[in-house]
């Protein structure tokens, strides 16, 4: 069949690989596997799969330099795979341009649940993307209306401040993916923000306050803990 | 830039101590001398100076860092019993019979006591050392035992599962592979711990770099961690309305959170709830978790947060492995926040664990501030 997404799978452990490969072909997909960066370069230009998923503690090269080179020629999505303990990896993975990341240990869900959404990704990117910020974006009881600046809860405004509107507007237009928090303070505060971490994290409480029932568990806007912030996917 | 402030901070620390080691020497002195005039029409003779000075130089040595100024304060007060004590009155005088002998004594005195004291407080560091080497093998002890168990039960399900799968019928085996994933799962946790007590312990000091962080988003974090492992568990979360703002390893107190919710859902017999509460108290954020379980065997209670990793390996229950490690890691992450932790039964049923960080009210205020500067300007449609 060749309607079947390929994914690469980067990664040096055999039984990780092994797994991950069993995970992805049970549901459809199609797998090819490289043991270390030299291998997945050759493989990405000659095979140019879909997604990949690059473990960063690879042998040979180190896996932010794989990211740079790809992104030098190719906009494939990057997932990438990371030990929990290694927030400033993914960081700095994800402003390298990797996509999204994933944390080791992970189940079945959650890695389909990534290769979906970058798959998704990739069809806004070449068809809807342009259009969706003068849309309209929905998901639970919460939506964006680009066209009005405003954020409605269950049909209500939710009076969001400018730069509240801002942060859930851009959340939403990457939604699933997950957004760093420099690169969101970069874009709503401009690269000299003062203090950005802190008013970022009280506009989120604010905004928090505001959007969801439970603070303390949000559905809407998800906190990845030392990377970022990332908002519910997108319903159709 | 942090580099440069903790250099500055230690020289700091470097200067401040010598100053009080100076003030040391110098109050000794100076209590010696006056001791010596008030001492005088009582004795009558001129041959006690001497000793007190002797006993303020053994007070000075024991007292401060180095040889420096235990050697200094003798040749001080050699001179000085000169100086004040002998005829002729308030002048040197170097050539009495016998003062090169009683300046030697002093000064021999002095460095004797010195030597002693550096060795002294030598021992006391490798008592220390010694401590946290036992700790050390004591923790390694009681995880490799933690270890093997759950190894056992999963290379055994596994085996079971190759050699014998055809005669297993499918409702045993999915007990098995469940089972196999529950121990997985809970070596993962083990090992999370581990990694960071490897880290608080690394030389040079815990690795902890702070930074402001909602309260609230921390325990929400650690909250969906705790999901995915107990997703039957019933947490009732209570969250202020304000927003606590509080400097702190975001990873480190998730972590903390997490070890002390996963210890309600295991330990805690018969609870039928987990509560988290995080509560303004003064200048802190207290973060409490308790349960409606059967408590804290009182017994165990004063051992429960200090690491004393005997007492989980005392136990036989199985499912009590991991609670020594989880709860030690949790005070001295506290601990590394300046924080206070403290483990009691509650008044009604069931276990409490809490714990403060401190917040930065200046951070806050600007927090606040920004805040407020754009709570008038609405979005625009």
């Amino acid at each position: 069949m060749s309607n079947k997404y390929l994914i690469l799978i980067v990664e040096d452990e055999p039984n990780i690989a092994s797994f991950i490969g069993t995970i992805l072909e049970a549901n459809n997909f199609e797998t090819m596997f490289a043991r270390n960066g030299a291998e997945a370069i050759m493989l990405i230009t000659s095979h140019c799969p879909d997604v990949i998923i690059l473990d960063l503690g690879l042998p040979d090269i180190d896996g932010q330099s794989i990211i740079q080179s790809v992104r030098s020629w190719s906009n494939v999505p990057i997932i990438v795979v990371s030990a929990r303990t290694r927030e400033r990896d993914k960081v700095m993975a994800l402003e390298a341009g990797a996509d999204d990341y994933i944390t080791k240990p992970f189940g079945a869900s959650e890695l389909l649940a990534r290769i979906r959404t970058a798959l998704r990704h990739v069809q806004l990117r070449e068809g809807e993307r342009a259009k969706r910020p003068n849309g309209v974006f929905k998901t639970g009881e919460l939506v964006v209306d680009y066209d009005k600046r405003r954020v409605y809860v269950k049909g209500q405004d939710v009076h969001l401040t400018q730069n509240e509107y801002k942060i859930v507007s851009l959340l939403s237009q990457y939604s699933g993916r997950v957004l760093t928090y420099d690169s969101i303070i970069k874009h709503i505060w401009g690269p000299n923000a003062r203090q950005g971490n802190q008013i970022l994290r009280v506009n989120m409480a604010n905004i928090r306050r505001k959007i969801e029932e439970s603070t303390a568990e949000p559905r809407y806007i998800l906190t990845e803990m030392g990377v970022g912030y990332r908002m519910a996917e997108a319903e159709e | 830039m942090k580099n440069k402030k903790t250099g500055r901070g230690v020289r700091k620390k470097a200067f401040r101590l010598s100053l009080k080691d100076t003030l040391i020497t110098l109050c000794a002195l100076l209590l010696a001398t006056a001791l010596c005039y008030l001492l005088l029409p009582l004795a009558g003779n001129e041959s006690f100076e001497p000793l007190l000075f002797v006993l303020a130089v053994l007070v000075i040595s024991r007292l401060t860092d180095g040889y420096f100024y235990g050697v200094a304060a003798s040749i001080l007060g050699v001179l000085m019993v000169n100086l004040l004590f002998t005829y002729p009155y308030c002048k040197f005088n170097f050539t009495i019979t016998g003062y090169p002998i009683s300046m030697l004594c002093m000064l021999a005195t002095a460095i004797i006591t010195c030597a002693l004291t550096a060795r002294i407080k030598e021992q006391e560091q490798l008592m220390v050392a010694a401590e946290r080497e036992r700790m050390r093998s004591n923790l390694l002890r009681a995880v490799s035992h933690d270890l093997r168990t759950p190894l056992t039960a999963i290379s055994g399900a596994c085996s079971a599962l190759i050699e014998s799968g055809d005669a297993i019928s499918v409702q045993e085996k999915n007990k098995l592979i469940s089972q196999i994933d529950e121990d997985a799962q809970w070596l993962i946790r083990l090992v999370e711990n581990l990694l960071i007590v490897t880290r608080m312990d690394a030389p040079g000091g815990a690795d902890i770099t702070k930074s402001p962080e909602a309260a609230e988003e921390v325990a929400a974090s650690a909250l969906s961690l705790f999901r995915k492992n107990f997703p039957q568990a019933n947490v009732v979360v209570h969250v202020p309305e304000e927003v606590l703002i509080t400097p702190m390893d975001g990873m480190l107190i998730r972590q903390v959170l997490l070890n002390l919710l996963e210890n309600a859902a295991a330990h805690a017999e018969g609870a039928t709830r987990i509560c988290l509460d995080i509560i303004r108290d003064g200048d802190n954020a207290l973060f409490r978790v308790s349960d409606d379980g059967k408590g804290i065997d009182p017994e165990l209670l004063p051992h429960i947060l200090n690491g004393d990793y005997k007492h989980s390996l005392g136990s036989s229950e199985d499912k009590k492995r991991n609670m020594g490690i989880g709860l030690s890691v949790c005070s001295t992450i506290v601990a590394a926040h300046s924080g206070q932790m403290r483990a009691y039964n509650g008044s009604g049923r069931g276990a409490v664990f809490e714990f403060t960080l401190p917040l930065d009210n200046t951070d806050e205020v600007d927090g606040m501030d920004i805040y407020q500067d754009e709570v008038d300007e609405q979005a625009q449609p």
